[in-house]
C-alpha cells in the first residue's frame, strides 16, 4: 500500500517549531486545494499544539517524503527545521502510527483521550474537502477502533494526569456526593479555569469564583454558571465552602493558617479541602497540620500524577497488542483488494451459490441427469464470470496506481456482499478454534 | 447428620478463606476479574454455614449459644452476613477482606474448640432466649463492621493528611462513603442491641432466680448501648461529622470488647453458662 506520512510532534521538535506549524483548520482547508490532485488523491491532516502530522496516497508512485515535506514548508515558512525534526512513515507503519496516535500512547501526556477526538475532528475536516477518499475512510474507521478499545478494554486513560485533575480527583476521596458541596475557586487563569471546569463536570453542587480582577471572575462565571464574589470579601465567607481551589499568580501566600482555622472553628469543624495549584503556593502550608482541613499543594499533587503516569505507561504493551490486531484485520481486507485473491473469491462465492442449489434439487433427476446438471450449471457459472475475471484482471493492469484498481475491486466485493462471507468465515472459523 | 457436622466443622473455615481470597485478590489488583463471582461464592459460603447452624441445632436440640465456642460460630456468620446485606445495600464491594477475615478468626477458634453439648440447661432451649441472643449477637457484628468502617477511615484519612498514596488511597472507597457504612452499621447495631435489652431486662428477670441488674455484661451492654446512642443522637442533632462521630464508634467497639472479656472470662454471674 503506497501510504506516505510525515510528523512534527513533541518527541522530534521544540514548542516553539510545532507552534510554528500549527495549522488552524482555514490554513488546513487551503492546503488541502495545494496538495489534492497534485501530491495526493487523499489523505488526512492532524494538527494540534503536540504534533502537524500528514497522511496521504501519493498520485505518483515516485513521490517521497521530502516532496510532503516541501509542500508544507511551502505553506508555513519555518527557520530553522532539519530533517530530524520529521519522523517519516510509509505503508502499514504510517498506519501503525496513526492508529498509535489515536489510542494516545504517542501523546506527550499518555493516554490522552483528547488526541482521540482531534483525530476524529482532522478526518471529518477531510471530509468535508472531499480529501478522505474510500481508503482513507477505512483506515480512519480502523484507527477509531483501535482507539476506542484501548480506552475501554485497558486503563491507558484512567487516573488524572494534570494538577488540576489531580486535585479534583484527590477531592473525590475526601466528599462522595459533590452536588452537595460548595466550591470555591481564587484565581481565574488557566489553572482555575481548568479545575473549576473538572468540578462542575464531577456535578460540584454550587461554584463561586473570586478573582483579583472581577472582570475575569465574571466571565469565567458565566461560563459555569457560578457565582462570583469579590475578592476583596472571600476570607470572610471561606468557611460557607467545602472545597477550596487556589490558584493565583501572587508572589505571597493569600491564606493564612490562622484564616483557615477560624474558617474550620466557624464550620463546626467539619471537613473542608485545600487545594493550593499555584506556583509560588497561595495559603500557607502549616494548614495541613489542622485536624480538619485536607490541604494539598502542587508537590503532593504531582504524586498523584506521577503515579497514574506510569500507570499508564504499564498499560503500552496491551494497546500496542490492540494496535497491531486492527492492523492485521486492516491489511487482511486490504490485500483482499488485490486482483487474484478477489477472482478467487468471487468463483468460490459463485460455485457455493451453484454447489448449494444443486445439491437442493438433485433428487429430482435421475442419476444420469445428476451428471449432466453438474457439468451444465458449472458451464453456465463459468460463461458469467469469464467477463467479470478478464475485467478485474484489466483493473490491476490499466490502474495509474495500485489504490485505484483497490477502490474498483472492493466496489465488486461490496457489491456481492464477499467482504461479509470473508467475515463470516472467519468468525466461523474464530468460533471452531 | 454428626459427621457432616465434623466435617463441616473443617468446611466452613476453608469457604471462608476461600472467599476471603476473592475478595483480597480484588483488593490487591483492582482489575474486577472477581466483581460477581467473589459475592456469589460469600452468598455460597454463608448459606452452607446457615444449614450448618441449622442442623447443629436439630442434631444437638439447642440452638447454638450455650458455649463461648458456639457464639463464635455464630458471630462469625453474622459478621460475614451483615457486610453480604451491606454491600447488596450500597453496592460497595471493595471492603470485603477486612470484614471476612475477622469471620474467620472466630470461625477457625470456633472450628478447633467447639464441644458436641447434648445436655443444656432447659432455659437455653427456651425461645426467647434464642431471640435474645441472636439479636444480642447481630448487633455486637454490626457494631464490629461499624468499627472495621471507622478504622478504615482513619488510615484513609491519615494517608491522605500525610499525602500517602498508596494502595489503601486508590482501592477504598472515599471518606464519607467510609463513615457513612460505619454510620449505617452503627444504627443497626444500636436497633439490634435494643432489641437485646429490651428481652432482656423483661424477660430474663422471670427466667433466671439469680437475675441481677447490676450483672457485668448488663452494664457492659448498656453502656456500649448509651455510647452509641449518644454517637448516633450527636450526629443527628449536633451534625457531628468525620473523625469524631468515627472515635465514637471505635471507643464503643473497644468497650464492647471488654465488656465481652470481663464478663465471658473473668466475672462469674447468672449471664455466664459456661
Amino acid at each position: 500500500m503506497n501510504l506516505l506520512a510525515t510528523s512534527i510532534n513533541h518527541k522530534t521538535a521544540s514548542v516553539e517549531l510545532r507552534e510554528a506549524l500549527y495549522l488552524n483548520s482555514d490554513v488546513i482547508k487551503e492546503y488541502i486545494k495545494n496538495i489534492k490532485g497534485n501530491l495526493f488523491s487523499e489523505g488526512l491532516i492532524i494538527s494540534t499544539c503536540n504534533r502537524t502530522e500528514i497522511y496521504g496516497i501519493p498520485i505518483n508512485k515516485n513521490a517521497g517524503h521530502l516532496d510532503l515535506q516541501n509542500t508544507l514548508l511551502q505553506l508555513k515558512s519555518v527557520t530553522g527545521l532539519t530533517n530530524d525534526h520529521f519522523q517519516n512513515f510509509s505503508s502499514a507503519n504510517a498506519i501503525r502510527h496513526l492508529f498509535s496516535v489515536a489510542a494516545g500512547i504517542d501523546s506527550l501526556m499518555i493516554g490522552d483521550n483528547q488526541i482521540f477526538k482531534q483525530v476524529k475532528d482532522s478526518f471529518q475536516l477531510a471530509e468535508e474537502n472531499h480529501f478522505a477518499g474510500f481508503l482513507m475512510k477505512r483506515i480512519f474507521d480502523s484507527a477509531v477502533k483501535a482507539g476506542k478499545r484501548a480506552i475501554t478494554e485497558t486503563r491507558i486513560s484512567e487516573g488524572a494526569v494534570t494538577v488540576s485533575y489531580a486535585a479534583v480527583q484527590l477531592i473525590g476521596k475526601i466528599f462522595s456526593s459533590l452536588n452537595r458541596k460548595s466550591a470555591l475557586i481564587i484565581g481565574a487563569g488557566e489553572a482555575g479555569e481548568l479545575a473549576a471546569k473538572h468540578l462542575s463536570e464531577m456535578g460540584i453542587g454550587k461554584m463561586t469564583i473570586t478573582n483579583r480582577t472581577l472582570e475575569r471572575a465574571e466571565k469565567l462565571a458565566k461560563i459555569l454558571n457560578a457565582r462570583v464574589l469579590p475578592f476583596s470579601d472571600f476570607k470572610e465567607s471561606l468557611h460557607e465552602f467545602d472545597i477550596i481551589i487556589s490558584a493565583t499568580s501572587s508572589d505571597n501566600p493569600i491564606l493564612t493558617k490562622e484564616d483557615v482555622l477560624t474558617s474550620v472553628k466557624k464550620r463546626g469543624y467539619n471537613p473542608c479541602v485545600l487545594m493550593d495549584i499555584a506556583i509560588p503556593r497561595d495559603i500557607d502550608p502549616e494548614v495541613r497540620n489542622i485536624d480538619y482541613a485536607f490541604y494539598n499543594d502542587i508537590g503532593s499533587l504531582n504524586i498523584i500524577v506521577q503515579q497514574n503516569l506510569l500507570r499508564r505507561k504499564e498499560e503500552i504493551p496491551k494497546v500496542e497488542k490492540i494496535i497491531d490486531e486492527e492492523l492485521s484485520s486492516f491489511l487482511n481486507w486490504y490485500n483482499s483488494l488485490e486482483a487474484a485473491p478477489a477472482i478467487k473469491d468471487l468463483r468460490d462465492y459463485f460455485e457455493l451459490i451453484r454447489a448449494e442449489e444443486v445439491d437442493k434439487n438433485k433428487n429430482r433427476f435421475s442419476a444420469e441427469d445428476q451428471e449432466k446438471l453438474e457439468i451444465i450449471t458449472k458451464r453456465i457459472i463459468n460463461k458469467i464470470l469469464h467477463y467479470p475475471t478478464v475485467e478485474l484482471k484489466k483493473f490491476t493492469e490499466s490502474a495509474t496506481n495500485g489504490d485505484e484498481a483497490a477502490i474498483k475491486i472492493s466496489i465488486v466485493r461490496e457489491l456481492f456482499g464477499m467482504n461479509n462471507l470473508h467475515s463470516d468465515e472467519t468468525s466461523k472459523k474464530q468460533k471452531e478454534s | 447428620m454428626k459427621n457432616v457436622i465434623d466435617i463441616s466443622n473443617f468446611i466452613i473455615p476453608v469457604l471462608y478463606i476461600i472467599s476471603f481470597g476473592f475478595y483480597f485478590y480484588d483488593f490487591m489488583k483492582a482489575d474486577k476479574k472477581f466483581l460477581n463471582s467473589k459475592r456469589f461464592f460469600l452468598l455460597l459460603t454463608l448459606v452452607y454455614h446457615l444449614v450448618y447452624l441449622l442442623i447443629r441445632t436439630i442434631e444437638f436440640d439447642h440452638p447454638p449459644i450455650t458455649n463461648v465456642f458456639e457464639i463464635f460460630t455464630v458471630l462469625a456468620f453474622a459478621i460475614s452476613f451483615s457486610y453480604f446485606i451491606l454491600e447488596l445495600v450500597t453496592d460497595i464491594r471493595g471492603t470485603g477482606p477486612f470484614i471476612i477475615i475477622i469471620s474467620i478468626i472466630f470461625q477457625i477458634i470456633s472450628s478447633a474448640f467447639i464441644p458436641d453439648v447434648y445436655q443444656v440447661k432447659e432455659v437455653l432451649r427456651n425461645h426467647l432466649l434464642g431471640v435474645h441472643v441472636f439479636s444480642a449477637l447481630l448487633g455486637y457484628s454490626a457494631i464490629t463492621i461499624s468499627a472495621v468502617y471507622g478504622f478504615l477511615y482513619l488510615i484513609l484519612f491519615n494517608d491522605i493528611k500525610l499525602n500517602k498514596f498508596g494502595l489503601v488511597f486508590n482501592r477504598l472507597p472515599n471518606l464519607e462513603v467510609l463513615e457513612r457504612l460505619s454510620y449505617i452499621s452503627a444504627i443497626i447495631g444500636f436497633i439490634l442491641l435494643s432489641i437485646a435489652i429490651i428481652i432482656g431486662v423483661i424477660w430474663l428477670p422471670s427466667a433466671f432466680p439469680h437475675f441481677s441488674y447490676i450483672d457485668p455484661k448488663l452494664i457492659g451492654t448498656s453502656l456500649v448501648w448509651i455510647l452509641y446512642g449518644l454517637g448516633i443522637f450527636s450526629k443527628i442533632f449536633s451534625k457531628w461529622q468525620g473523625k469524631k462521630v468515627i472515635h465514637f464508634s471505635i471507643l464503643g467497639f473497644v468497650i464492647a470488647i471488654l465488656s465481652t472479656i470481663v464478663t465471658n472470662f473473668i466475672a462469674r454471674s447468672f449471664h455466664s453458662f459456661y
